[in-house]
């Protein structure tokens, strides 16, 4: 009888039964048997008692943190009334999202320039407002982008993701609204309504797809237009 | 939908805060074995608490929700050290030490230093995932193989090397024989 057995024995898994009986009967018969196995349940007890390490308090705040962010991302909002607006303040920002660019005077960075549709040599009468519009670009395509990778069934990563966006959107919606641009303002909020529904924990497969691909769809359309109209501009100039 | 929801009996986020306040030492702990990097171990429990909070309309009351975390958290750990350190659980691996010498390890040490820990910088990571997993943890032999997708057989094999190696260093600690 192998010590391999007795371990098998003492977790009480990974023998059958016919396996078990044999080392009780060895136990029984067996004094250097039982002398060993005493051995090895001694043992094996002793690394039982695991100290437990204190988890350092700020880390321990920034779970809390987290399920209160969770928490305030799963707050439902009702479909209906979202599914019903949506088109009427997408058909009302869109335009005034896209007239923003002269208003916008706080300088948001868009540094990436390689993800940037508008070209570089763009020069508006506000750079600010270029700087703004790139950097809403960027952001609403790695949205888009994050979202079609996130599949339906990964609530956790969604989720996460999501949260993500919508800190971003929130961002450039404050700087939209301290520049008087509420039509920028009120698109970012719809998509903020949509995101939460989004990652509500109660939303189905089905529901989720359907509210994706909208989403994903009017990204789209705001991300097309966002370029050609500064590309308009930029031929204008 | 909410009102339905609370009405099911779903852990409400006072009750995630009373888990974390409560439990996070022992969902940690768990983590900082498994992966012995603390950074890796509050990454694994902060994504335990995500999921569960996203999945928590599927928290099954038969358990405690300190223990539904706690399995979560364990599950994140062993998907965070495979996505860190691809490869670990080859199934053949042999007596291929800790990383012991790491700065990460030797932070863990600081934080755990206690004689279960200090005999599991011996053994391989397959080895003491392995064991934690099944001493510490309680797994099944068949759980920890299909969490590794690997043979049963495998699974005892590094079990068997990581109880050979710890008796050793019990012995050899704590001057005693069988």
């Amino acid at each position: 009888m192998n010590d391999e057995k007795l371990t098998l024995y003492y977790y009480n898994d990974g023998l059958s039964r016919d396996e078990r009986q044999q080392v009780v009967n060895m136990l029984a018969s067996e004094q250097d048997v039982a002398k060993r196995y005493q051995s090895i349940c001694r043992q094996l007890d002793s690394l039982a008692e695991v100290e437990v390490a204190t988890a350092p308090p700020d880390m321990v705040e920034r779970w809390h943190e987290s399920i209160n962010r969770a928490a305030r991302a799963a707050v439902v909002v009702s479909p209906k009334p979202v599914l019903h607006t949506w088109s009427f303040i997408w058909g009302a920002a869109i335009t005034a999202a896209l007239a923003i660019g002269i208003g916008i005077g706080i300088y948001v960075s868009g540094d990436n320039a390689s993800e940037v549709i508008v070209p570089n040599t763009l020069v508006t009468s506000s750079r600010n407002s270029n700087a703004f519009v790139r950097g809403l670009q960027v952001h609403l395509r790695e949205s888009e982008q994050g979202l079609s990778a996130t599949p339906f069934n990964s609530t956790a990563d969604r989720t996460l993701l999501i949260m993500s966006i919508i800190e971003q959107n929130r961002l450039f919606e404050r700087v939209a609204q301290q520049n008087d641009s509420d039509g920028l303002a009120r698109v970012l909020r719809s998509f903020e309504l949509v995101l939460v529904r989004l990652a509500a924990d109660d939303i189905s497969a089905q529901e989720a797809a359907e509210l994706q691909t909208k989403l994903l769809f009017e990204l789209n359309v705001v991300l097309t237009k966002l370029a050609r109209d500064t590309s308009d501009e930029s031929q204008t100039i | 939908m909410a009102a339905v929801m609370k009405e099911a009996g779903i852990p409400t986020t006072a009750e995630f805060h009373q888990a974390i306040s409560s439990r996070s030492d022992r969902w940690y702990s768990a983590c900082l074995r498994i992966t012995r990097s603390p950074e890796l171990a509050e990454d694994a429990v902060q994504e335990a608490l995500l999921s569960a909070w996203a999945k928590r309309h599927q928290f099954n009351h038969t358990a405690r929700l300190e223990t539904w975390i706690h399995r979560i958290a364990v599950n994140a750990a062993l998907q965070l050290l495979r996505k860190n350190r691809p490869g670990i659980f080859e199934p053949l691996e042999t007596d291929v030490q800790d990383d012991s010498g790491s700065p990460e390890a030797a932070k863990h040490d600081q934080d755990v230093d206690d004689e279960l820990s200090m005999a599991l910088r011996y053994l391989s990571e397959i080895e003491r995932v392995c064991f934690v997993l099944k001493h510490l943890e309680q797994w099944r032999l068949k759980e920890i193989a299909e969490k590794f997708d690997i043979e049963v057989s495998a699974v005892k094999q590094a079990i068997f090397r990581a109880v050979k190696k710890l008796r050793v260093r019990l012995d050899g600690m704590q001057g005693t024989r069988s």
